[in-house]
Parts: structure tokens; sequence; C-alpha cells
């Protein structure tokens, strides 16, 4: 089918010293990034990060105020939005209203001279492909949400962009439509094999569909990689507490300056925990932190601490407990299990798996495996 | 105010007032419709038994002959048309272009928009009406349409109107290749009707009822629209010659704008409404 | 100059929202504009321009245009009685219809502020003579108005008083150019009053209830304060337009008797079409675009100080 073949180009999307201003506001600094065709890229981060505005500077609809944006080679931050070979799925869809699912997807093609059963062709396959032959001759507001959310899909399907670009689409859709939708966003991306930017501020979105996620924050990349790899080696602070659920507890340290070869780091309440960061990566500015996910915190014998909170999922527990020094520990504990509120327990903390951040936030690992 | 409960004796008293009210403000038409039936001889002498007959279409049957009122109405209906067509089709315009496009020196040029809302129409009739003399235009349907083109009512209101559509759709029709042309034809404009038809309405409205500008342009008898025609015939009013052929005359100049106003009344209310709120 | 990035609000605020526009600056898109922009200079600011110049000159349609004569048109005008007069009425006008404007209007918003039938066709009724036409307007009230055989006499007759004639008496003849006019367009005010009453939150009635406040306490503590600047709103509203006053008191006074119901817009009327003096037309038309402005802005910044809402 020629509409699922992509047609071969050198590279991807690239942007090079992006920056936007607006006002006396730096919306967005000096942003350098590379998309390889094909991938799956997940704009990512907290409302206010830019990433939405990146997007739309992608797709022509903001200006910018200094770098190029480039996609398969040719330069597009210059041209007008509709001549960029981009399409775009909004937060809402932005269908228009009094078109029929059919003008809608439409539209785009008649507006460059597309001939008619050309058009009819096109519409037919992306419909397909979507499951919406049966809406056609609907209007928007004759859909539910998930049905204008595949049209708004489908429109940008029958241009055959060299990029699509989602704009946060299942903010608006709830829980149950979400996770199918996830699963058939993915599924089309497969298919398709098409380059895809995709925005979100859920963290959770951007782990299962992203082949590379983009971590923003304040107008800057933070770290830019593969879902599981920013999992476990989140390059800063910032980016080890914003993925992952729960959160990574962090807990205020002092380095100990023992050890060996691998750093320790002494609790408030005194304890000393190890790590198994080397020393030597330690540079510049003190530890000031240390950070370990639920599932590495491993109840025993260690620090203690009171159980505060416990939250049963089904399949598995999260207990919030509180050390002496007032710092709250999450971890977790299979689903069967549940503590009592009040009870003494005592926690360690798994050294291969435990990050040491310093003062700028920068984190510090041990050594990869292979 | 919530009242639907249990209408309290106050709630009731007032709103008895408002009824009596209400009585009060039906009064004059009402007593200029009901007489409008009478022979004028009747009427002469009294205007008494109101409800008692004789009653007569003489009245209206001698409108219908008198031929220039027609021609008054056919004038307003022409001057209303063509106001009204004028001012969607630069309201709407401009309203888009002020909302939702950029371009230099727009913030300055919406506020001469707002400016000229400050202006009323007296302080330039003199030397608008010495305009058009000069330009010999006295005593046509242009000069009688050209003046409230100008009224930045309709702007103002295509402008609020635009700004509340999803930019998002325009952005979707950017992306879809659309020139801006088109995006305001096949898009934004066709999900502006609501708006149009209330601006329309309103300016269809206050052509039809205009008197200054007409009373100063349009002198010779052909070209009179209805207020100015209507005004025309009241001179005479010392005679009493036709009492009942007066009232026929309030009633078959009023008419067709209750008819309106009948129809239309959710737009007419809704323009009045949005008027002076800027 | 780079300052530190601060977060934005959520979602939309970029270029367009902000600007009100969308894509990129273009001097094609003034396009859009430019019909309404030549219409409303040439229109309007045109003759305005005109107008203050013609207000210098000594410009008779008759006579033709005999060069200018400085401020000569204003002193005379400001000799002229009439004129003055005029001023008077004008002012006396205002006087005597806004409050009126405002309170009835004001209280017919608040009673017929219902979902039910009844409130919806009273409320029609008092919107519907607003639609008419001034020379309808005055034709009806002319016949209301006439000595002997109208409806005020019928009825006055009815309890004994007999000779009313308010059109030909020097003190009542503006106020009842006056009734007219808040006869005709009572339904100006209600409904800006009524569009602002929906604004108010119903929450605000149901806390107020729970906190067992009266119907009037509601009124005076709750729903007035809510509305106050929409009261600033109509008031400067109709300053601005009884200012302009002219139909009624033509057609009806025709300006007497003795000059006591005459307009500014009337004697406007006079010397500039009738009189055709064009330059003394002129002046006492900035005359009234003064006093307009300044009616208007004195009422607007007394509102302003009175109460925020």
């Amino acid at each position: 089918m020629t509409l699922l073949k992509r047609i071969g180009r050198l590279g991807g999307l690239s942007l090079r010293g992006v920056s936007k201003r607006f006002g006396t506001l730096d919306i967005i600094r000096d942003l350098s990034l590379d998309i390889e065709d094909g991938e799956f890229a997940v704009f990512l981060g907290p409302s206010g990060c830019g990433k939405s505005t990146l997007l739309r500077m992608i797709a022509g609809l903001e200006t910018l105020s200094g770098g190029e944006i480039s996609l398969g080679g040719r330069r597009i931050d210059t041209i007008a939005p509709g001549e960029r070979g981009v399409a775009m799925v909004f937060q809402n869809y932005a269908l228009y209203p009094h078109m029929t699912v059919r003008q809608n997807m439409a539209f785009g093609l008649r507006n460059v001279g597309t001939p008619r059963d050309e058009i009819a062709r096109k519409i037919d396959t992306a419909s397909q492909i979507l499951e919406i032959s049966h809406l056609l001759d609907r209007k928007p507001g004759q859909l539910s949400g998930g049905q204008r959310q595949r049209v708004a899909i489908g429109r940008a399907i029958v241009k055959q962009p060299e990029l699509f670009l989602f704009d946060e689409p299942l903010s608006n859709l709830d829980a149950a439509l979400r996770s199918r939708t996830r699963i058939e966003l993915a599924r089309l991306h497969q298919r398709m094999q098409a380059t895809m930017v995709f925005v979100t501020h859920d963290q959770v979105e951007a782990m299962t569909m992203a082949t590379r996620i983009v971590v923003m924050n304040q107008g800057r990349i933070e770290q830019v990689g593969a879902p599981m790899e920013i999992y476990i080696r989140p390059a800063t602070r910032f980016v080890a507490s914003f993925i992952g659920s729960p959160p990574m507890n962090f807990l205020p340290v002092t380095p100990t300056g023992e050890g060996g070869g691998f750093a320790a780091v002494r609790l408030a309440d005194g304890s000393v925990v190890n790590t198994a960061v080397p020393s030597a990566s330690l540079s510049g500015a003190g530890v000031t932190a240390l950070g370990v996910r639920a599932e590495h915190v491993i109840p025993g014998s260690g620090a203690p601490a009171r159980v505060d909170v416990v939250e049963r999922l089904g399949e598995r527990t999260l207990v919030y407990a509180v050390t002496a020094d007032g710092s709250t520990i999450v971890y977790d504990e299979p689903g069967h299990v549940a503590p009592a509120i009040g009870e003494r327990v005592e926690l360690a903390f798994d050294p291969s798996h435990a990050l040491l951040f310093d003062a700028n936030g920068i984190t510090y690992h041990a050594d990869p495996v292979a | 105010m919530q009242d639907d409960s249990r209408p309290a004796t106050g709630d009731r008293l007032i709103l008895g007032a408002v009824v009596l009210l209400a009585v009060l403000w039906i009064a004059p038409i009402a007593w200029v419709v009901g007489l409008s039936f009478k022979p004028n001889e009747v009427l002469m002498r009294s205007t008494g038994g109101l409800i008692f007959p004789p009653f007569t279409l003489k009245n209206y049957t001698d409108i219908l002959n008198s031929s220039a009122v027609f021609g008054w109405m056919l004038n307003s209906a022409i001057v209303a048309a063509g106001q009204m067509a004028l001012t969607l089709v630069l309201a709407s315009l401009a309203g888009y272009g002020f909302a939702r496009t950029n371009f230099p020196g727009k913030a300055p040029l919406f506020v001469l928009t707002l400016g000229v809302l400050a202006v009323p129409e007296q302080a330039i009739i003199v030397p608008l009406h010495t305009m058009f003399s000069w330009l010999d235009l006295h005593n046509t349907y242009a000069a009688l349409i050209a003046p409230r083109l100008a009224f930045p009512f309709g702007v103002l209101l295509m402008t609020q109107y635009f700004r509340a559509i999803s930019p998002e759709i325009e952005e979707a029709a950017l992306l879809d290749n659309a020139s801006r042309l088109k995006i305001f034809f096949r898009i934004v404009l066709p999900l502006s009707i609501p708006a149009q038809a209330t601006l329309g309405i309103y300016t269809f409205l206050h052509a039809w009822n205009d008197y200054f500008w007409p009373l100063v342009s349009a002198t010779r008898p052909e070209m009179y629209t209805l207020t100015v025609g209507l005004a025309s015939m009241q001179t005479n009013f010392a005679q009493t010659e036709g009492l009942g052929f007066l009232m026929a005359q309030a009633v078959f100049a009023g008419l067709p704008v209750l008819v309106l106003y009948l129809f239309f009344q959710r737009h007419i209310v809704a323009a009045v409404a949005g008027a002076p709120t800027r | 100059m780079s300052t530190a990035a601060a977060p934005l609000p959520a979602g939309r605020a970029t270029d367009a929202s902000m600007r009100g526009g969308i894509g990129q600056p273009a001097w094609a898109n003034m396009l859009f504009v430019l019909p309404y922009i030549v219409v409303a200079i040439g229109l309007v600011v045109v003759p305005m321009v005109l107008g203050i110049w013609l207000s210098f000159q000594d410009y008779d349609m008759l006579g033709g245009w005999n060069g200018g004569v400085a401020f000569d048109n204003y002193v005379n005008l400001f000799g002229d009685r009439i004129f003055l007069g005029t001023i008077a009425n004008t002012l006396l006008f205002v006087l005597m219809t806004t409050p009126a404007f405002v309170v009835i209007g004001l209280f017919l918003a608040i009673t017929l502020n219902g979902h039910l039938r009844r409130h919806a066709v009273l409320r029609s009724v008092f919107f519907a003579s607003s639609v008419l036409s001034v020379t309808v307007v005055t034709l009806i009230w002319r016949l209301v108005y006439l000595p002997d055989h109208g409806l005020l006499a019928d009825i006055t007759g009815l309890v004994g008083i007999h000779g009313i004639d308010p059109v030909t008496s020097p003190t009542w003849a503006l106020p009842a150019i006056a009734v007219v006019t808040v006869w005709w367009i009572i339904g100006l005010p209600m409904t800006l009053f009524l569009a602002a009453l929906q604004q108010i939150p119903p929450e605000i009635y149901e806390a107020a209830a729970l906190d067992r406040a009266s119907r009037w306490r509601t009124l005076v503590s709750i729903t007035l304060p809510s509305i106050c600047r929409t009261v600033v709103v109509v008031a400067v509203l109709e300053i601005i337009l009884q200012f302009q006053l002219f139909g009624q008191a033509l057609l009806i006074t025709g300006g007497g008797p003795d000059n006591r119901s005459r307009p500014m817009v009337q004697y406007i009327y006079e010397s500039g079409f009738r009189d055709l003096q064009l330059g003394y037309a002129a002046a006492a038309s900035q005359v009234l675009f003064a006093l307009m402005l300044v009616a208007a802005l004195v009422q607007f910044s007394l509102g302003r100080q009175r109460g925020e809402a």
C-alpha cells in the first residue's frame, strides 16, 4: 500500500540552537536535538517547560527567535506551515465543526490540488486503518471524543507527511480510553514506520510509547534517551524525580569520605549507606542527596522508620514511612502485604541502584552493566 | 434572582406593579391601534368609546391608495438592505483581520476604530452633509447608505466573535495548506453565522429607523424613506383632518418593525445587549 | 539580554493568544481591515476635521465661503441666548432622563430576571417600544398628548381635570418629551442590567440563602454591588444618548413653546440646514461634542470613585 510506504529520505528532524523569546521571557534557550527517521520521540516535561512551544515551532505556528529547524535535510523554519510536510494532531482535535469527517480529511489535499479520485482513495485507506469508515458522513459534533481523535489522526495520515506531531492528544480522554489509545498509537507507529513527535506531561505515556524520550524543563533539554535508560540512569535530579511512579525517594546526605573505591554517604540520622558509585567519578560540587526508587528500598534491617500511610494498589502496596529526621521514604511491598500504620520498620537501600546527586542536580551512577 | 419556589406576597405585589406598568406601557400603542379602526368623523367629536362600534377599515384603504407610502417603504427597504449587506461584509473582513491576523499598525488602527465609536452622528452631520453636497451625491441611495457603514459596532462585534473561535481550528487549517483568505471564507465565516444574523438584523433595524441623516440628505419626496415621509405628513396636525387616518399611518409604519421584532426578538435583544459593552 | 527563564502559564500562552493573532505578521493581512478603515476615515475622521475647520469659517450655503473668522462663530454662539437656552434644556433633559432610565431599568431587570413565561412576556412588552422609529413614536405620542382628543386628555378627563396640554406649556414641554423618551427606550437599560444580573453566579445566592439573608438584604448587599460597574456604564451610555435628543423635540413640540424644549441638536439642525449657516452650525456641533465628552468623563470618574466592582 503506497500510503504506508515511507518515502526514503536522509535524516529526520534536526533542531540547531533553537531559541524562543517572548518579550523579555526566554521560553526556550539554545536547544539542539536530532530525531531520526522513523523514531517515536516524546517531549516530556511539566507544564510551562516549553515542550508545546517547541512543537508549535516545528509545525510553523510559532516563529523562532533564533536557530534553525530542518526536516529531511531541508530547512523548514523559514517556510509556511502547510508546506513543511508536517501534520499535527491537536489537543482538542481542532476538527472543522461545519464539515463532515470526509470533508475534514479532504480539506488539506484539496488545497494542494490533489485530484478527486486520489483524495477518495487516500481517505478510504486512512479511514480503514483507523476504523472510522462508517463515520465519514457525520459531523464532528455527532462523534464521541475517541472518534474525534481518530478523525484528527486520519486527517493527518492522508497528507502522508514526513513528520507527525501530537500535542497532548490523550489528555482529554478518560483513563480507560487513554490506555487503549496508547496501544493503538503504538501500533500505528509500527505499521506506518513514520517519524512521530509526541508531547505530553504524563510520564507513563512517554515510557510506554517512546523510542526516545526528550525530557524538558524550563526551556532546556535535561536528557534525551530511550525510556529504560532514562529510568535507570537519569542524568539530573529533575529527570529522576519526574520519571517513575511513585517518584524517587530523595534523602539529604553528606559524604563520609570512606568506603574504598566507592562513595559512601551519611543519612541525617547518622547511619551510613554504601553505594556502588565510584568515588573517582565524583567531582566538583559535593554530594548532597541520595536517590533510590521505591522498588530498591529493602525493608529488613537498616535505617529506622515508622509506617505513616499505606496505599494498596492491588498488584503492589506502597508504604510511606517517616524516618527519625522527618523524611518520608516510600517503598514497595507485594500486593498481599500491608503493614500497620505506626509499625516500626527498618529500611536498607540497594547499593547498586542508589544514585547520588550534587548541589547542581547532576547524577552520579554506579557503573553501567556493559 | 431565584424565586422559583413559593412566591411571597411581597413578590406578588411587585409583580402586580410591574404588570400594571406594562399595561400603561402598552396603552398608547393599543389606543392608537384601536382608534385607527374608527372613522374620522366620529373621532372629530370624541375619542372615547374605543371599544364600541362603529369600526371601519377606511383609514387603511386610504393609506393603500396614497401610493407615496409604498414608495417610502421601498426606499427604506433598499437602504436598509444595502446597509445590512455592506456592513456585514466590511465588519466581517475587518473583524477577522483584527481578531486573527497580524500586520504592521494593527494596534493603532484598532484604537482608531474604538475612537470612531466615541463620535456621535450629530457632531459630524453638518460637515458630512457639506461633503456630499460638494460631490453632488444627495438624494441618492449611495448617500443614504454610506455614512452608517462607518459605525464601528459591527467591527467590534465580529472581532469579539472571531476571537472566541478556537484558534486551533485555524492553525489546523494553516497546516492544511490553506491560505489566509481560504481560511476566512471556508472555515471562519461559516462558523460565524449566528453573529452575522445578529449583526444583520440589528443593522437592518437601525437603518430602517434612521431619521436625521435621511431628513437632510433625501430632500426630494421621491427619495424619502419611511421615517422622513411619515414625519412630513404630520405637519398638518392642527387640522386633525383625519385623526383616524393619522393613527392608521402610525400603525402601518410601525407594523413591519414589530413583526420583525416578533420573529427575531432574540437576535435584536442580543445585539442590543452587546452593543455598548466593548 | 537574557533573563532567567520563567515557567509559562500552562497551555496556550504563546504568540497566538497573547497577540490575538495567528501566524506571521504580513502586510497582506492588512487588506482585511482596509475596506472598513477607508470607510471610517472617509466618513468619520475627514468630516470631523472638516467640521472643526468649518467652525472657524464664515461659510454660508447661500453666500459661499467668506474666509476664516477665527473664533467669531463661537463668540456669537455664546452670545446667543437661544443657544445658551438649548444647552440648559439639553442638560436638564439629561438630568431628567438618566436617573429615570437607571432606576426604572434596574427595577424592571431585577423583577423580571426569571425563567417563567410571564417574565419573558413582560420583558418583551417593555422592549417592544424600542424597535419603533422616532417618527412612529412621536406620532403616537402627539396623538396621546392631543388636547381634548388625546389619550392623556381622556384619562385626566375621567378624574375631572380638563385642559391638560403639556406640549404648549413652557414648564411641561420638556418633561413631556422626557416621558416619551423613557417610554421609548427603556428596553436598552433593562436589557443591559439583565445581562449583568445573569453574570452573577447562582452560587452566591445559594450561599446567601444558607446565611439566612432576607430578600431585601440580598438585594442590597449582594445584587446591587455586583452590578455596580454596569450601573456606571448604563448611566454614561444614557448621558451620551440623551445629549443627542433631536427627533422627539422636533416633532412633538418643535422646540417650543418659547424655546423651552429646544435641544442642542435641533439648534444645529436649524442653523445648518434651515438657515444654512454651516460655519455657525459646525461650531455648535463642536460645543455639543465637547460637552458630551466632558459629561461622560465626569460620570465615568464619579462612578469609578464610588465603587470598584
